[in-house]
């Protein structure tokens, strides 16, 4: 008869003490449970939790201070906002959301400690093993094929050449002016294919172009471009470096989101923010990101070019979220073989993450050198725990450029999972990132820290 | 001898020592095709020790090869795989890849004036020159040992000073950066000892080893003093996965430290710093 | 630019005659062809013939992957006790790979010449590759991001395959080149011929400098230039038919035991050379891909004993997948108007 292994995270202060009280008292409590006594409930991070269902765990259990009573004050609210997160992932993942539970046990609690443990053991009893960790080798199948449907939406028509006169007036006149060091824009190649440049010079200026293959997050270059410390670089004449950027309303998202996370501050850079009606997609449509996008005027800028177009106040209906729709409606089982399908042929290049503007950890938490929480090796396991992690660092974050998935040498649909995530941190939070300096909801702040624009 | 160059040889850790803050030498022992292997390394090799589970790094050998299948390491601790070797205790079984890499041109330091510049942990590969020399004292001339550290406690190889002092037409000077009251040597970073001691380079040969950053400004500082680039030798050291010259990873321009080094002359790998500073 | 030897023994065959060809090849053994994967072309394993993407088709992946897999285990290590076992693994099994394209077999003889020539021998690598048979297909015409022409190559080019097959009307031209493709061909049994029809356009598109021009460019700022909208994100690296640096580390299986496996990295990593002190050499975007340049069309080559080639086989998969447009093609041209 199968026997689940259970992992409990307990905190010291409660839950693992109402777990002595429990033995204390004789009352009966799985003997299934491996417990982990870990100071409060909110250090319980979401790569830990993935990890312990990677190495095998059957079910998860979460055990804090209640609400109201944690010895850190916030400890627990941490927990209640992130896990319900991360439990919308790793079912989004093909993981039954059942399997990963967050309750509240006081320490007095003996007997709500054993019906919580014997209720939540029962209950993936019967959900059966997990069969999350793959072993062995894969028969590379091709999945479901992804919907190609009919909601193809073919590029409205627009004329570039006033916003590309415009941004080149405003470039000239920044870098001539001496108020930027350096001007990040669009250029097309000698191949013809248009692609990022940096402007030094008034003369070069010609180089800049907008039209619908300005599809490069170019926000991504700032904070490696710009230092954290401002007195540490400076241009020619002495002064700051400041930076002129060309974005579009996605981009101009992410600004917002690397201001909120004191990435780079606003006076460093200069934004010209561009109206867009949407950028290309290989065959001529309009890219997936862009049919449901509402923001068609940048949300930050400093110089606009292009005439302002109100926000659209419902959300399209794109391809992505039909297939959202349809994995959402499909099994746990099903859903895991989708994504273990498109993984599979992951070479874990991490292009993805070097082309997202808001991934900037020194090191990143997925490639350490002593694999804390994930091996070196390109295996499923592996590449299924760095995307659903990365995933879930961006929760709150990502704005929906969708650079993760265009650098994607294999064309996997990575996005679907910060896509999957926008909605639950909207539905939970009512919070879209971006719209304005306001960190994600889940991200701690110490307190004193934050500072209102 | 093993066909597959990545498979590692077992040792026996037979004597775990410290020899300076957070740094440890380890003697171990190779018994049968490892001792195979080994029968005749040359000083300025090294090999790969592995840590079984966390994994294997690269260390120059510290030792003389008449000490037998004997091979000394010295290991700072800063990662993972160190700090695994640190936990290791005597009787415990560690993996020995190698030998590796190029030796010391040892006939080509006969009859010269030797000058020996060791910065911090980097004293370790140059160990063996100086053993080597003491050895057979007569058919090397003078030797000059400048050997540094950050501080006190991070100098290396402390109980044989005596002995090098010891010997004929030998001088050691030593030098720490920062002050200390218990110390009545050189206080600097080994360039102003240089120029302190001052040394000749008639008929003078240099071996120079340590941080990046000393390895630049002391071969830059001989050659300012009239020493000929292909007369200063370095040993180098690079981040390394396999030691074989395929992982590709340690590169020097078109050399790999694993296979055409470590042991360089600023002739060939003067112009190639950018890769390891 | 090569030219089919007119006077060797070959065999005309039609589609029809391939597919059965094929059909019978995966029944016994493993064939490896270009597949579609949702919707990316890669060389998988096929079932069988109708399985095979058809057409000019350059698969997202080189063929390296079968020779030199993206993670690999070199051996596993048991603890008990005091006691440690160590247990070499070798790769198994047998394969025959159909629809190599020219520039990805030009690859893998640079890489035998790396880990098979170059002393020691790469025992996985060896393994994988004496029990694996080769069958090219000759590219109809060379597609807008190639320039293997420019490299030495040419889109009919037979060297590195056991076997080769040229379009040809109503079918395929198939030719042994090596011993084991002289036996495939003769188990096949098709009819002999003499070789025909028009081989591809295969003029040179691009310049590459002379070896000795090289060294000369190394402090140009052209590099930091060049590099500035560079994601440093690996894809060119991981695509690339030549591309071979990789990473050895022990990984934790269960409780006393553990696997030694090696995987691909790229010196376009950004902590590719740190060490544990923390000292990163090649910390500028800049240095780290002019070492790929430098690498790819002068280290390397001369590494392996190759230097009058480069190691570009001028797939072209680099340009295609670069997020950044990064274009190895013009930096040939830059540094030629450079010279």
């Amino acid at each position: 008869m199968f026997e689940p292994k259970i992992v409990a995270f307990l905190c010291s202060w409660c839950s693992y003490t109402g777990a002595d009280t429990a033995g204390i008292a004789r009352l009966k409590s799985p003997a299934n449970l491996r417990a982990i006594r870990v100071p409060c409930s909110g250090r319980v991070s979401p790569e830990l939790i993935m990890r312990t269902f990677d190495q095998g765990a059957d079910g998860v259990l979460v055990l804090g201070c209640h609400i109201g009573e944690c010895h850190y004050d916030t400890g627990n609210h941490r927990a209640a906002k992130r896990l319900p997160v991360l439990q919308a992932l790793l079912s989004f993942g093909g993981l039954e959301p059942e399997r990963l539970r967050l309750d509240w046990v006081s320490a007095s609690e003996g007997e709500r400690f054993a019906r919580i443990t014997t209720e939540f053991t029962a209950m993936v009893r019967e959900l059966g093993p997990v069969h999350w960790r793959w072993e062995g080798k894969r028969r590379q199948e091709e999945s479901r094929d992804l919907l190609i449907s009919s909601k193809t939406i073919p590029l409205p028509e627009m004329d570039f050449t006033l916003r590309t006169e415009s941004i080149r007036a405003k470039a000239r006149e920044l870098l001539a002016s001496g108020q930027v060091g350096c001007v990040i824009g669009y250029e097309t190649s000698q191949r013809g294919r248009t692609r990022p440049v940096f402007i030094y010079s008034p003369e070069e200026v010609g180089h800049l172009v907008w039209n619908a293959d300005c599809t490069h997050n170019l926000s991504g270059y700032l904070v490696d471009k710009l230092p954290a410390n401002q007195r540490e670089r400076s241009n020619e004449n002495g002064s700051h470096l400041r930076i002129g950027v060309v974005v579009k309303p996605c981009d101009s998202r992410t600004i917002n989101v690397l201001l909120a996370e004191n990435q780079l501050s606003r006076e460093q850079i200069h934004i010209i923010g561009v109206t867009c009606e949407g950028m290309r997609k290989e065959g001529g449509n309009l890219q997936e990101r862009c049919v449901s996008c509402q923001e068609r005027t940048p949300v930050v800028y400093d110089t606009l070019v292009g005439e302002p177009v109100h926000p659209v106040d419902q959300r399209p209906f794109s391809q992505s979220d039909e297939i959202i729709a349809e994995l959402n409606k499909a099994t746990p089982a099903e859903r895991l073989e989708f994504w273990l399908s498109q993984f599979d042929r992951c070479i874990r290049c991490y292009a993805c993450r070097q082309a997202c503007p808001l991934c900037n950890c020194p090191t990143c938490l997925y490639e350490r050198d002593d694999s804390t929480y994930v091996g070196m090796g390109i295996g499923l396991n592996e590449k299924r725990t760095y995307h659903l992690g990365r995933a879930y660092h961006l929760a709150g974050r990502c704005v929906g450029c969708n650079e993760c998935e265009r650098a994607c040498p294999m064309d996997i649909p990575i996005s679907l999972l910060n896509q999957r995530l926008a909605v639950e941190i909207e539905k939970t939070f009512g919070y879209r990132s971006g719209l304005a300096v306001v960190p994600s909801p889940i991200v701690t702040i110490l307190s004193g820290e934050y500072k209102e624009d | 001898m093993n066909t597959n160059p990545m498979l590692p040889y077992p040792g026996k850790l037979v004597e775990v020592r410290d020899l300076a803050d957070e740094i440890k030498l380890l003697r171990v022992e190779l018994v049968e095709q490892g001792a195979e292997a080994f029968k005749s390394w040359q000083p300025g090799q090294f090999a790969f020790v592995s840590a079984y589970g966390l994994g294997e790094a690269p260390f120059g050998i510290a030792n003389m090869p008449q000490d037998g299948p004997l091979l000394d390491f010295a290991v700072a601790r800063l990662g993972s795989v160190t700090t695994g070797l640190h936990e290791l205790g005597e009787g415990d079984t560690v993996g020995v890849r190698g030998p590796l890499g190029n030796c010391f041109p040892l006939e080509k330091f006969k009859g010269k004036n030797l000058v020996v510049l060791g910065g911090g942990i980097g004293g370790a590969p140059l160990r063996p020159v100086i053993q080597a020399v003491l050895s057979q004292r007569d058919e090397y001339d003078s030797l000059t040992i400048l050997w540094a550290a950050r501080k006190q406690s991070l100098l290396v190889f402390t109980d044989e000073y005596d002995a090098w002092r010891a010997a004929p037409d030998t001088r050691l000077h030593l030098t720490i950066d920062q002050a200390d009251p218990k110390w009545d040597h050189n206080v600097g970073l080994i360039t102003d000892l240089l120029k302190k001691v001052n040394p000749s380079p008639n008929n003078a040969i240099s071996v120079t080893c340590g941080p990046p950053i000393m390895i630049y400004y002391v071969t830059r500082m001989l050659a300012e003093m009239g020493f000929r680039p292909e007369d200063n030798y370095v040993t180098l050291e690079a981040r390394m996965h396999c030691g074989l010259g395929k992982c590709g990873r340690c590169n020097l321009g078109d050399k790999f430290v694993c296979v055409d080094g470590p042991v360089f002359n600023m002739l060939e790998v003067g112009n190639m710093m950018e890769t390891y500073l | 630019m090569s030219q089919p030897d007119l006077n060797a023994k070959s065999r005309l065959i039609s589609q029809a005659e391939l597919d059965k060809w094929l059909d019978g090849l995966a029944r016994t053994q493993t064939l490896i062809a270009p597949r579609n994967v949702s919707g990316v072309v890669l060389y998988r394993p096929v079932a069988g013939s109708d399985e095979i993407v058809k057409g000019v088709n350059r698969p997202a992946m080189s063929v390296k992957e079968v020779f030199f897999p993206p993670t690999e285990r070199l051996l596993t290590i048991r603890k008990t006790g005091t006691e440690i076992h160590i247990n070499e693994t070798l790769p198994e099994g047998q394969a025959v790979v159909f629809g190599v394209l020219p520039c990805d077999a030009r690859g893998v003889r640079l890489l035998d010449a790396l880990f098979l020539d170059t002393t020691p021998a790469d025992p996985y690598y060896a393994r994988r590759r004496a029990n694996t048979t080769l069958i090219g297909l000759a590219c109809k015409e060379m597609g807008p991001t190639c320039f293997c022409t420019s490299v030495g190559g040419a889109p009919d080019d037979p060297t590195g395959m056991d076997m080769m097959l040229y379009p040809a009307e109503y079918g395929y031209m198939a030719e042994a080149i090596s011993d084991k493709g002289h036996s495939l061909l003769a188990e096949a049994g098709w009819p002999e011929t003499v070789l025909g029809g028009t081989a591809p356009d295969s003029t040179g598109r691009f310049p590459t400098l002379e070896k000795s021009q090289w060294p000369g460019h190394f402090n140009d700022d052209y590099w930091m230039k060049i590099s500035e909208r560079c994601l440093s994100c690996r894809a060119c690296a991981y695509v690339c038919p030549t591309c071979r640096c990789f990473a050895v580390r022990d990984e934790m299986l269960g409780p006393g035991e553990f696997e030694r496996i090696r995987c691909w990295d790229s010196c376009a990593g950004e902590n590719y050379r740190r060490v544990a002190g923390g000292h990163r050499p090649r910390a500028e975007k800049g240095e780290r891909l002019r070492n790929r340049f430098y690498c790819k069309f002068f280290y390397f080559p001369g590494q392996i004993g190759l230097s009058d080639t480069s190691a570009c086989t001028g797939c072209g998969r680099c340009i295609e997948v670069c997020p950044a447009g990064v274009d190895i093609t013009e930096v040939l041209q830059d540094l030629e108007r450079l010279a």
